[in-house]
């Protein structure tokens, strides 16, 4: 081990190395105690959230903002969430997903379903619509499960017990809903149209015995704060759900990887929109109109910059580092310790949660919901804004869905060759930079000053690195 | 009880057998060999050992607890690491994140302490930074913790897989064919390597190489495998002189 005798303690001065690098130095941070960091890298947060009150003003109340470059602001405010987010699952933990907008429709119909009929002053009745919720899917989730189970332990008793019960289940199933399809009975003739008449019935008679309660929590809160509170419980709840949609797509699913993960993400965002389609309570094709429209740009930006934090700090963390892992060779993650499939699943979640937030946004400010519009398209569109600005680029993700929202209506003037231009830009920028607008590095990566620490020094071929080269 | 026993493992790919029968021990402290011809099943009995494989029959016991069929994180945080034959580091990440990830199990804080940034998650960044840029410096590589893992030479990215196989503090590490592709000079470092690892750290090692000096040289016990059959095991003389072996290497004797 010459090598290591002779090798200088102190590492090269590459980059804006701060003494702490240093192998044989005890941590520089021992003395700045880690109280104090975390309130340091927490403090501009509620300053810059304060920001958004003179911001949001600006853009609503001062007349400098007309109403459809004030869409336009929204829009791009969406699109930066849905893109982050969806950075977090494709760049970072490497998961091909083509759902994101089944994700973001079951994020904004949940949360602007209670609202069209809600009490302004009862926010507690929507935390009592999301248990509602919570139960009805429970039940169901676990119904199923039993009889997952049922059938997979049934291989037990003989191997061929399994496809047959599932056989029976799944013909019992098709009969059912073809039948109850074909001659428009009353649901009570049909087990599944009864089932699902008696969740209806269970979600109803939760929101009957909870929503007095709930009215009389929310008579302690000051009467001013509860319309901003309801919004604050809808978008969290609504996050939720496309969270647990996402646990719900993502357990079964990523085990398949690349190609075949996208395909089945794909399947499940058009379920979701068929079976949004489908569904009177959410307005089928006509869509949902008549969501109050709560979200300003306060909302909307205060959304982002929460989003951009989360995405953020768990890219950069030991969370992050474990996902980064996992996306580079699942084996070698796996031989040292890092649980694969759980973050995965935590990547995959996450996306989903801020995506249904994204959801519950652009529910409340354009107060009309299609599903048309969370289609393949929409979903594409976010894949595209990602691969764009370079996967694994948070930074890089911002500009390009700043950039592509904005391009449609800049270009509204050429009429018909908007979308060839658009399309011609896709092309091009492929062409020139496979690896995206940032690669994945980060903006400010290219700025010397602001440079990571651990951004890549020179390669030892380098004279700088040469003196350290192996013999 | 030794600290790592297998005992009449095998395992069968349908009608293949890659592995039968197979026997081993080792406790902390010992360096021991694991060689045979290409396609023997050495890599294999690494992989069923790290829960890649699930043993078709046998007794796989660490520390007394059966590991048969558990899956690979948790065999690893039992204490068994490994590196790979074909190196699998995480390429796009710089070498001191690859040790970084190889602490993952001593991180304490959860979910919203990282998404807060809560006081643990920054000592522990800070003290597990620290200690990764310790195991690098031990291994030589501290000069390069900025460089991604994919520009590394070759005998560095060796190098590296046993510091991350290490960060996981584990208390058996399987080498596969760590002198694979180096020069002489390497190899000596390398030899050098192993033996300080295996005293600084007190792990047991055990280790697959085609290069028979190196194996001769620094293995206490040899297993030799072909056809998944153990066909001799021994000190490095023995081994050595085994008709058997000489047979599987060199072919039958001819006069």
């Amino acid at each position: 081990m010459s090598r290591k005798k002779s090798e200088n303690p102190d590492r090269p001065p590459a980059g804006a190395a701060p003494p702490s690098a240093s192998a044989f130095e005890p941590p520089h941070a021992a003395s700045v105690s880690p109280l104090w960091q975390t309130i340091r890298s927490n403090w501009m947060i509620p300053l810059v959230l304060l920001l958004l009150w003179p911001a949001n003003w600006l853009v609503h109340d001062s007349g400098a903002i007309d109403s459809y470059q004030r869409r336009i602001i929204m829009l791009v405010g969406v699109s930066m969430m849905l893109a982050v987010s969806l950075q977090l699952i494709n760049g970072i933990s490497g998961q091909f997903s083509l759902g994101h907008a089944g994700f973001m429709a079951v994020g904004a119909y949940l949360s602007a379903y209670p609202m069209r009929t809600y009490d302004p002053q009862n926010p507690m009745g929507l935390v009592a619509y999301f248990i509602a919720l919570a139960a009805v899917v429970g039940i169901t989730a676990g119904v199923l499960f039993a009889i997952f189970f049922l059938i997979r332990r049934s291989g037990r008793l003989h191997p061929v017990m399994p496809s047959l019960l599932l056989l029976i289940v799944g013909a019992w199933f098709l009969v059912d809903v073809a039948r109850a399809a074909k001659y428009e009975m009353p649901p009570a003739h049909f087990v599944w149209s009864r089932s699902f008449a008696l969740l209806v019935d269970l979600f109803d008679g939760i929101l009957a015995v909870s929503l007095p309660v709930a009215n009389n929590i929310s008579t302690f809160m000051p009467a001013a704060a509860r319309p901003t509170l309801s919004f604050l419980i809808v978008l969290i709840g609504g996050g939720l759900c496309a969270a647990v949609a996402g646990l719900v797509v993502g357990l079964p699913t990523l085990r398949l990887r690349g190609d075949y993960l996208a395909i089945a993400t794909l399947g499940f965002a058009e379920i979701i929109r068929v079976v949004i389609t489908n569904s009177a309570p959410l307005g089928r094709a006509t869509g949902m109109s008549g969501i109050p429209r709560l979200a300003n740009f306060g909302w909307v930006y205060g959304g982002v910059i929460v989003t951009i934090l989360v995405v953020w700090r768990i890219a950069r963390s030991a969370k992050g580092r474990n996902i980064t892992a996992v996306r580079e060779d699942e084996i070698a993650a796996a031989a040292i310790g890092i649980d694969p499939t759980r973050h995965k699943v935590l990547a995959f979640v996450v996306g989903a949660f801020l995506a249904g937030v994204a959801g519950g946004m652009f529910a409340h400010f354009s107060s009309y919901l299609n599903p048309q519009e969370f289609g393949f398209l929409r979903s594409v569109e976010i894949v595209v804004m990602v691969t764009l600005g370079g996967l694994g680029s948070i930074s890089g993700a911002i500009i390009t869905a700043i950039v592509l929202t904005t391009l449609p209506e800049l270009l509204r003037g050429f009429a018909e060759w908007r979308m060839i231009v658009y399309a011609a830009l896709l092309i091009g920028m492929m062409l020139l930079r496979p690896q995206g607008l940032m690669g994945s590095r980060e903006i400010w990566d290219l700025i010397p000053r602001f440079a990571r620490r651990r951004a890549p020094v020179p390669s030892p071929t380098t004279p700088e690195g040469g003196s350290n080269a192996p013999p | 009880m030794p600290l790592l026993e297998i005992r009449d493992l095998s395992l069968c790919f349908g009608g293949l057998t890659a592995l039968s029968n197979f026997n081993f021990s080792l406790d902390r402290g010992q360096l021991v060999g694991l060689i045979g011809p290409n396609g023997a099943g050495k890599t294999t009995a690494f992989n069923v050992v790290t829960g890649v494989y699930a043993p078709t029959s046998g007794r796989l016991m660490l520390e007394g607890q059966c590991i048969a069929g558990a899956p690979s994180f948790r065999i690893n945080r039992m204490g068994i690491a490994r590196t790979f034959q074909n190196i699998r580091l995480f390429a796009a990440m710089t070498v001191l994140d690859n040790v970084l990830v190889g602490l993952n199990s001593s991180v304490t804080h959860g979910f919203w302490g990282t998404l807060l940034r809560s006081p643990r998650h920054q000592r522990e960044e800070i003290e597990h930074e620290a200690e990764a840029m310790r195991l690098l410096g031990t291994l030589g590589l501290a000069d390069r913790a900025d460089v991604m893992a994919k520009n590394l030479p070759y005998g560095d990215q060796r190098r590296l897989e046993i510091a991350r196989a290490l960060a996981t503090r584990p208390k058996i590490l399987l080498l596969d064919e760590p002198a694979a592709g180096m020069n002489p000079q390497e190899k000596i470092e390398l030899m050098a390597l192993i033996r300080l690892v295996r005293d600084r750290f007190g792990v047991g090692i055990w280790l697959i190489e085609h290069d028979m000096k190196l194996v001769m040289t620094i293995c206490e016990r040899i297993t030799v495998l072909d056809h998944g059959e153990t066909i001799a095991q021994g000190t490095p003389s023995e081994v050595q002189n085994d008709p058997k072996v000489i047979e599987a290497y060199l072919g039958e004797p001819v006069g």
